[in-house]
């Protein structure tokens, strides 16, 4: 070994071999710091994103509640027993434990004498896509079964009974079509962060429960779940407590809309009462209706196809979205727009000889022997067609559309239903446009009847009730009556909304008014019979034609309001296919008001 | 062995390096009992008790090793590498397939790996045969000789495969030859050997192996498959920090997401990690430095050149391991299915590792007889 080279001494390698092992220790240690301090927090992150699980958790809807404080929707504990499957997991293929879990369902099914919902398809799906969470086996089970199973719940392990929320509408049918239903909601796509497992809630689908849907909708919860390699949640980490949503106080009174579906009967129509001093609406029947719990939680494909397939079509609540005719009930407004305009005069005499000739063409009054010579109150009354031919004319078709529109027809009231027309006041630009014809003073005739293009709601027609009733305020007809925060609050009621004041002059509106109450309370009044003991009663029946001339085919109509010095109710009833507003809606509304005016039990109405 | 003999050994014994030792072990035992926490009790105790057991039969080598006079181990070196290709070749005949690789043999019910073995009997005839007097250490036929020595055991553990463990020979005969006195011109052209034996090595490789290697540089390859314990061990030891979730409290093994197969052995560094944070990863790093150090400072202190090599050896291999072992837990190094001396689960390498470290000791105490 020759020397003088350094590395011949052994010793000195072998130190040289220390100084590279601690290097390489040393840089060993910097790779760790760049690993768990440099790259730590995005490492985590990274474990994070790969072991957690968010899931939805829907907050509880809100309940409706009628002026008098009665439930009209609620939420009800609905009983499911659910299956924790990382309790039931099998070592080895998903098919030992779906083995394990259809056992195990057969177990209960012995014990609480239900069947389980679930196939093995079911329970495959859920493995793969919602593994953490647990299967709902059973869903809205009764107190029976839930009770057989506590009893020996306590031997069966991997199992647990959880109430959800399942809405109840406890009326029914009344209102059904106004209330609506709920279903389940879309998913929203745009929430701030993506759920891995979303229990979406249960969202408004039609009424009110879709168009109040932004006070009644909770707002969602989260969960956040550990879950292991495999998927089985491990344990919860973390949990936002889902918010409930507000409750409603609605203007409706169910024992008014008891009242109101009553009437009706059996026959297809629709019928609004609207307190006239603040646009409440009392009641918005429409018949025939349908039961909403039918469509809890889902409704049967057979049920739907029964609904949609009735020709008396029980999904459309005729009371706004139904277009009609007003007939006679429309000849206030006429007699309003033409007092108004100065063009006509309360005392302008027109003489009834049973038709009215126009040009080549002759309307018939429908008193064929004819009124003879007639004041406005009196044509009011006997409710004459020529008289109100006259005035038509007299104003002008322009006069007429724009008194009619001041009152709320031709344009959609804004009621909380989102199902409401607008109607249609025809004019000559309307004419033009859709039939290509230029305004003729025909129409002119038949508008001033209530007949021709001329298109309202029932809800319209009680809104103008209203403001005959009240001397000319025009309040938005409104559901929604207040809101509350929470069970502990009160709830928080929302002043009514005027729409416009008419600034009738008194003496016209007066007229107008009086005319109404003859109909009721004059010896030649068209609706006589609505007289009640003791209480003054203002109305206007109607009698509108529709479809072929042949067929005769009538929409029954009557507008009334009562008392008459104070109004507290002012209705519109109408009824699909009548006789006469005389005959068929009359006895009607005398029912109704009874009801309301003389409750045979002693109780007082509403207000 | 009188006991004054046993004595005076027992007072030169490096009580840092015992220390050191005793530390691992534990770290070990306390972390595969937390690696398998997830699995039932059963198994859970069974696993920490074996290694306790082990661990305690391995002491038991230590100090029977440490007792043994180096020199008289010398004698037997050939019988031992001979022997140990023995049981290589036996694995190969009648050895116990797991998971594709025929890595064990089956002794009266326990699985034994001899490739641990056969590292240690290479160092042990290497040193042998590098230390005899008169060697000539320039002579080129010294280096073919060193070289087939590491090339039977190397080939043979390679036929199991196991790629891992036949590489880790490479260093330690390399590290051996340079502590010995190979000159460095040698060294260099083996250098430029090995470099070039890697390309007709690439298309030897098993499949497996090859898709371990290309994973290494790129772990986002086959995320759920070959890429996924490095991927997962990188998360383990990333997410950490600096003072660890605790421990018992590490999720990726809890969670599962460790695979519970490896958590204990090879990835018993991630879980380590995990728990204790870039603190403890330290504090293993400094035992494991501390223990080279010792290690070689027995070399250093050694009286003759084959205590000298017999401790570099073992050092080297030792160190090789957790170097290794640490970097591919980290993402520095391909997955490799190297264990982690004293630490990891398993009892051969635990053996294994006594002996070795055993007669490093038994080199230190025997150091003032010059």
């Amino acid at each position: 070994m020759a020397r003088g080279n350094p590395w011949d001494d052994e010793f000195l390698r072998i130190r040289l071999l220390m100084g590279i092992m601690l290097l390489m220790l040393i840089g060993l240690g910097g790779w760790l710091w760049h690993i768990q301090i440099t790259r730590g927090p995005s490492l985590a992150e990274d474990q994070n994103r790969q072991s957690m699980r968010r899931v939805r958790l829907p907050g509880v809807r809100g309940r409706l509640y009628d002026r008098e404080g009665k439930l009209v929707a609620d939420n009800q504990p609905s009983y499911t027993i659910s299956i924790y499957l990382e309790e039931l997991r099998q070592p080895g293929s998903w098919d030992r434990t779906i083995e394990r879990v259809e056992a195990l369902l057969g177990d209960i099914e012995h014990i609480i004498g239900v069947p389980s919902i679930l196939t093995r398809q079911d329970i495959r799906n859920h493995i793969r896509r919602r593994l953490p969470l647990p299967l709902t086996a059973w869903r809205d089970l009764d107190a029976n079964a839930i009770a057989r199973f506590s009893e020996q719940a306590g031997q069966i392990s991997g199992v647990d009974i959880q109430p959800e929320s399942m809405r109840v509408y406890p009326f029914h049918k009344l209102a059904g079509q106004t209330i609506g239903y709920v279903g389940r909601a879309d998913i929203q796509q745009d929430e701030e962060e993506p759920f891995h497992f979303y229990l979406p809630e249960v969202s408004g689908r039609s009424g009110l429960e879709k168009t109040l849907d932004s006070y009644l909708r909770g707002e969602a919860g989260g969960r956040l779940l550990r879950v292991d390699v495999t998927g089985y949640r491990r344990y919860d980490f973390k949990q936002r407590e889902p918010k409930p949503g507000r409750d409603v106080m609605l203007t409706l009174d169910m024992r008014v809309q008891a009242l109101a579906e009553k009437v009706l009967g059996n026959d297809a129509g629709a019928c609004v009462v609207i307190d006239p001093q603040n646009g409440d609406v009392l009641a918005l029947a429409s018949n025939p209706g349908f039961d909403p719990n039918d469509f809890i939680p889902g409704i049967s494909p057979a049920r739907w196809k029964e609904l949609n397939d009735d020709p008396r079509k029980p999904m459309v609540n005729r009371a706004v979205a139904g277009g009609y005719a007003p007939g006679s009930t429309f000849k206030p407004v006429t007699a309003l727009a033409g007092l108004e305009s100065g063009r006509c005069r309360a005392d302008d005499v027109y003489s009834c000889p049973g038709y009215f000739t126009l040009g080549k063409v002759t309307f018939r009054c429908w008193f064929h022997p004819g009124h003879g010579a007639l004041t406005l109150q009196q044509a009011i009354e006997r409710s004459c067609n020529v008289y109100f031919f006259h005035m038509g004319l007299t104003m002008g078709q322009d006069r007429l559309a724009e008194m009619a529109r001041r009152m709320g027809l031709g344009a959609k009231t804004g009621v909380e239903l989102d199902a409401e027309v607008a109607g249609l006041v025809p004019d000559d630009a309307w004419k033009r446009r859709e039939v290509r014809d230029a305004w003729r003073d025909g129409d002119t005739c038949n508008v001033s009847i209530g007949q021709g293009a001329l298109v309202t709601t029932p809800l319209q027609m009680a809104m103008l009730t209203s403001v005959v009733a009240n001397g000319g305020r025009l309040y938005r007809p409104r559901l929604l009556r207040g809101v509350r925060e929470s069970e502990d609050d009160e709830f928080v009621l929302q002043p009514p909304e005027l729409l416009r004041e008419m600034n009738w002059a008194p003496a016209n509106i007066d007229l107008v008014r009086q005319g109404m109450r003859d109909v009721i309370g004059g010896s030649r009044g068209t609706a006589r019979r609505v007289a009640l003991p003791g209480i003054a009663i203002a109305g206007k029946t109607g009698t509108a034609e529709f479809g072929r001339k042949e067929e005769r085919k009538r929409h029954a109509w009557m507008i009334a309001f009562a008392p008459f010095e104070a109004p507290r109710y002012a209705v519109a009833l109408l009824v699909d296919e009548g006789i006469s507003g005389g005959e068929t809606a009359a006895p009607r509304v005398r029912e109704l008001l009874q009801g309301l005016l003389m409750p045979a039990d002693g109780a007082e109405g509403h207000g | 062995m009188s006991s004054q003999k046993i004595i005076n050994l027992w007072k030169r014994m490096d009580w840092l390096f015992v220390a050191n030792l005793v530390a691992l072990v534990l770290v070990g035992v306390l972390f595969i009992y937390s690696a398998s926490s997830r699995q039932d009790d059963a198994q859970l105790t069974a696993m920490t008790q074996r290694q306790i057991l082990w661990a305690l039969v391995g002491f038991t080598l230590f100090f029977g090793a440490v007792g043994l006079d180096y020199r008289k181990v010398n004698r037997g070196a050939f019988v031992f590498y001979l022997a140990t290709i023995a049981l290589l070749v036996l694995v190969l005949l009648v050895g116990r397939k797991i998971s594709g690789a025929t890595r064990w043999l089956s002794l009266f019910g326990i699985l034994i790996q001899p490739s641990e073995f056969a590292k240690l009997g290479t160092i042990l005839m290497l040193a042998h045969y590098l230390s005899e007097p008169g060697r000539d250490l320039t002579h080129p036929r010294t280096l073919l000789i060193a070289l087939l020595v590491l090339a039977v055991p190397t080939a043979l553990i390679l036929e199991q495969p196991d790629l891992g463990t036949a590489m880790t020979l490479v260093p330690v005969v390399f590290t051996m030859l340079f502590v010995a006195g190979v000159p460095f011109r040698y060294l260099a052209i083996l250098c430029v050997l090995g470099l070039l034996a890697l390309v007709p090595g690439w298309f030897t490789l098993d499949d497996y192996q090859r898709e371990r290697l290309l994973v290494f540089f790129d772990p986002g390859r086959d995320p759920l498959g070959a890429g996924w314990n490095s991927i997962q061990s990188s998360i383990a030891v990333g997410s950490g920090g600096l003072f660890g979730k605790g421990y018992l409290m590490g999720t990726q093994n809890i969670l599962g997401f460790l695979p519970r197969t490896v958590a204990p052995t090879d990835f018993i560094f991630s879980v380590i990690a995990e728990e204790t944070g870039f603190i403890g990863s330290m504090v293993l790093l400094i035992l494991f430095a501390l223990l080279a150090g010792s290690g070689l400072r027995a070399s250093l202190a050694s009286r003759d050149k084959l205590g000298r090599l017999l401790a570099v050896g073992v050092v080297t291999l030792l160190f090789s391991h957790a170097f290794v072992n640490i970097a591919m837990t980290v993402g520095l190094m391909p997955i490799t299915g190297l264990p982690l001396p004293l630490v990891s689960y398993g009892g051969s390498f635990m053996l294994c590792t006594m002996a070795g470290l055993g007669l490093v000791q038994s080199v230190y105490v025997r150091r003032f007889r010059r």
